[in-house]
């Protein structure tokens, strides 16, 4: 049984008007008059369509349209083009009933008050969802046990460090239990300690609650951790909708090796694979290899050289993207 | 060291000439008051042909002269460095050799001035034209003797508020406390009310405290209303008060700083 | 009532704030005492050299301080510190949160601060009236008191609007960031009665921004100076310009999403 969709995507399209203006006080004056605008496509008809309880991941580049498409989904940007209708409705009519069944949670924005602790505000945001006592308590304790909120929520937020802050940010933005979660960027900044928390948190509220999410991220591993499917949007067109497995196959067949030598060996690397530039780890050198070469190159590199210290990773995310669509 | 002022002057006028259409907003905010006052005073003066003397000509005259005068002697030092100690950006300026009021922050005020006398400039012709102030007073030699006390009215001025930002090293409540000061700066500077309408009491203390150097007394001998030994008195004057608001400052930074570095901002 | 439960939710968070800044607060009240004795100073000052201003006795100008203390509570009582909520969250792009709230957004972003220590100042400006109206030693009219209230608030209610028109344009032009100090600006002039002001001055705080509507013109009222007409006109546009600012409002945010362009 395929269930009806909870996030159904048609054509959707956003263009910004920027006004052109170029330096000088000329041409501040001949603006003024007679402004001239560029039309900025950000998002150009994108589709899809997402079922209950699913967690999509959605990638791009910086600028690629990811937020702006998760803010017409909340309702916060009307679509120049297309449609949208997520739970029935369409998002921009900013119907409170759909207010109150979704959620949009940023990562670099704070809802909470600063000089407050967040209980405060939680208690603020209750009232404001118009929960009962009841469901507010229930919610409240549920969200307290699989974040360990404890003893954060009475601290001012300003004293918290920004994962205990996200933590709370996270709970703010699901205490009236929406059934839709528009995450853009939740765990950046972040530690990698706090980064694995918000993702088992997030994967255990799917299970329980079966609420569908719609997450964008830099970091794979989030996206690796929670997501099973990918939409991948560059240039504000969608080139990518499916498993994730797929895309790295398809896209990323390749491990970044990055080992480091005794100081006075300089090796030529490029035997072994193609040597990659980064700017982290200056006395490490990065090469890149095809995914199923990587067991017999790192032996290789074992046996033939002074390998002090050795790692293997996934190329960053930017990169892999990047590379899909600039080949 | 004058290439650095001069370099600097050309960066800080840079970054301040961005924010002039929030310097419209400010003038405005800064010239009602004294509107006010010069709209109640004018009305009180034709009213009754003249108040203690003073004739609605003389009213339109002070507060005019005092709105350029204001804006000469006035100093921003709390708006420009203050938030510096507290956020630790202090820690970047200190590192590089020049004196980061004395310098930087001097000059962020001078260009301020500068920016905002221009923008003055059509505002007080439109206020000329509505209260038509008699100018006829005023002469060149004048003006010249109030420049030097513009300019130790200003030196005063700047060293005490820069004192008193510096009061930021102890404590996050320094605001309040440069509120409190502005209010003592209203008091005796003949701000809103020339001194000579303000009761005896406050008009005896006012001549030997420094506020009236800010606004008073360069408005007073523009106007053609003070005689010569009355001039060099309140050079005098201001010259003591110069030095001893150079001490205060030099003495409340240095403990500043010692704090500072202790604290480890 | 939800809307009674939501009150109560912005109040407890204020009062929570208010109680994190209380040091502060002790300070601001010293120094707004200070501005009150330099008020009053200024008046006797005034009135040392002259009977009455603009046909006002001194009675009458510790009232119209009154009332005008009463506008500047709502000044920075509730349009600053919201003013300013608003601006910062404009460039952090916290408003977004504030728009996506199943809550009338102009509620949201016009009380959701509240400076409560400052409660006390409106208890202030009363004994202010009181003691003023005693002063010039005319007795209020039951009626005249009505119209009195009804007036101040219907001031209220305009200063208000032009704030919210004001706030909305920020989205037409996002550097407007000062967009309220021209009400703070010309607030000053309602310490003393409009009649005094020259004409290009009066019309400027009676029509453009409407102080004098606040301040000067209840106390007109309280004096029996206003016909029953007069009053209805007044309280007439207050609403008309409530009714105009949330209009330009709605525009402000179907701007900002996209919706308009």
């Amino acid at each position: 049984m395929t269930a009806e969709p909870v996030v159904l995507v048609d054509n959707l399209s956003k263009t910004y008007r920027v006004p052109e203006r170029e330096g000088g006080f000329a041409a501040a004056v001949r603006g003024f008059f007679r402004r001239t605008y560029r039309d900025v496509p950000a998002v150009q008809q994108v589709s899809f369509q997402i079922a209950p309880g699913e967690v999509v991941g959605f990638l791009g580049p910086n600028g690629a349209g990811k937020t702006t498409t998760l803010k017409m989904l909340s309702g916060l940007l009307h679509p120049s083009a297309g449609g949208a209708r997520v739970l029935g409705f369409t998002p921009w009519q900013l119907k409170p009933a759909y207010l109150r069944a979704i959620t949009l949670v940023m990562g670099q924005r704070n809802r909470l008050s600063w000089d407050i602790p967040a209980a405060d505000s939680f208690l603020l945001n209750q009232a404001i969802y118009r929960l009962t006592d009841a469901d507010y308590q229930r919610t409240l304790a549920e969200l307290d046990e699989l974040l360990e909120l404890g003893p954060l929520l009475k601290k001012p937020v300003r004293n918290l460090s920004l994962g205990e802050r996200m933590k709370c940010e996270l709970a703010a933005g699901l205490l009236h239990r929406p059934q839709v979660l528009f995450l853009d960027e939740p765990t950046i900044g972040l530690d990698i300690t706090a980064q694995a928390r918000i993702r088992t948190f997030l994967q255990e509220y799917n299970r329980r609650t079966g609420a569908t999410i719609l997450l964008t991220s830099h970091y794979m591993a989030d996206v690796t951790a929670l997501c099973e499917r990918v939409l991948i949007i560059h240039h504000g067109r969608l080139k990518y909708d499916g498993g994730l497995t797929d895309l790295s196959r398809q896209i990323a067949p390749f491990k970044l090796i990055g080992v480091a030598l005794g100081e006075a060996v300089a090796a030529d690397l490029s035997r072994y694979g193609t040597p990659v530039q980064t700017e982290e780890d200056g006395d490490k050198h990065f090469i890149q290899v095809p995914a199923d070469a990587v067991t017999a190159v790192t032996a290789r590199l074992l046996a033939d050289l002074p390998v002090h210290d050795i790692t293997i990773a996934d190329p960053p995310i930017e990169d892999v993207i990047e590379r899909a669509f600039h080949e | 060291m004058l290439r650095i002022y001069q370099r600097l002057w050309q960066v800080t006028w840079a970054e301040q000439w961005q924010y002039r259409a929030n310097l419209i907003m400010y003038l405005l905010y800064w010239l009602v008051s004294p509107v006010v006052y010069l709209a109640v005073w004018s009305a009180i003066a034709e009213a009754q042909g003249s108040v203690n003397g003073l004739t609605a000509n003389d009213f339109a005259t002070y507060y005019l002269t005092l709105l350029i005068v204001d804006q000469l002697t006035s100093e921003i030092t709390i708006h420009a460095f203050g938030y510096k100690v507290q956020d630790g950006s202090l820690s970047g300026e200190l590192i590089r050799p020049a004196h980061p009021l004395l310098t930087n922050t001097l000059v962020y005020n001078l260009a301020f001035k500068a920016l905002s006398l221009l923008g003055l400039v059509p505002v007080w012709a439109v206020l000329f034209a509505l209260f038509q102030p008699d100018y006829g007073t005023v002469t060149l030699a004048n003006l010249l003797l109030a420049l030097l006390a513009i300019g130790l009215g200003f030196g005063i001025s700047f060293l005490l508020g820069a004192a008193l930002t510096c009061v930021a090293f102890w404590t996050t409540r320094v605001w309040a406390l440069y509120e409190l000061y502005a209010g003592v700066t209203v008091l005796f500077s003949g701000q809103f009310v020339p001194l000579s309408l303000m009761p005896p009491a406050i008009q005896t203390a006012a001549q030997f405290l420094p506020f009236q150097m800010f606004k008073y007394v360069p408005v007073q001998i523009i106007l053609g209303r003070l005689t010569w030994p009355e001039v060099l008195g309140y050079y005098a004057l201001g010259l003591a008060w110069l030095a001893a608001a150079w001490l205060l400052f030099r003495w409340v930074w240095s403990a500043g700083l010692k704090r500072y570095s202790a604290v480890g901002a | 009532m939800p809307v009674l439960r939501l009150i109560k939710a912005y109040l407890r968070v204020n009062l929570q704030m208010a109680l994190a800044y209380r040091a502060e607060a002790v300070v601001h009240i010293a120094v707004n005492l200070m501005w009150l004795g330099w008020e009053l100073l200024s008046l006797t000052i005034i009135f040392n050299n002259t009977a009455t201003l603009g046909g006002w006795g001194p009675g009458e100008l510790v009232a119209l301080l009154g009332v005008f203390r009463l506008v500047n509570t709502l000044m920075a009582a509730v349009i600053w510190p919201n003013t300013e909520y608003f601006n910062t969250s404009v460039r952090d792009g916290s408003l977004d949160y504030m728009l996506l709230l199943p809550v009338n957004s102009l509620f949201v972003v016009t009380f959701s601060r509240l400076t409560l220590w400052r409660l006390w100042e409106p208890i202030l400006a009363v004994i202010l009236i009181a003691a003023g109206l005693g002063l010039s030693g005319a007795g209020a009219a039951p009626l005249n008191l009505a119209a009195f209230l009804v007036l101040v608030l219907a001031g209220a209610v305009i200063l208000y609007s032009l704030w919210i028109a004001l706030i909305a344009f920020t989205f037409w032009f996002t550097k407007f960031d000062n967009n309220v100090t021209i009400l703070q600006a010309l607030l000053d002039t309602g310490r003393y009665p409009a009649t005094v002001y020259p004409t290009w001055l009066r019309v400027i705080v009676t029509f453009i921004v409407p102080i004098a509507l606040a301040t000067t013109v209840p106390l007109q009222a309280l004096r029996g100076e206003l016909s029953g007409p007069q009053v209805a006109l007044f309280l007439g546009i207050s609403l008309l310009s409530l009714w105009v600012a949330t209009q330009i409002w709605r525009r402000g945010v179907r701007r900002y999403n996209g919706a308009s362009s």
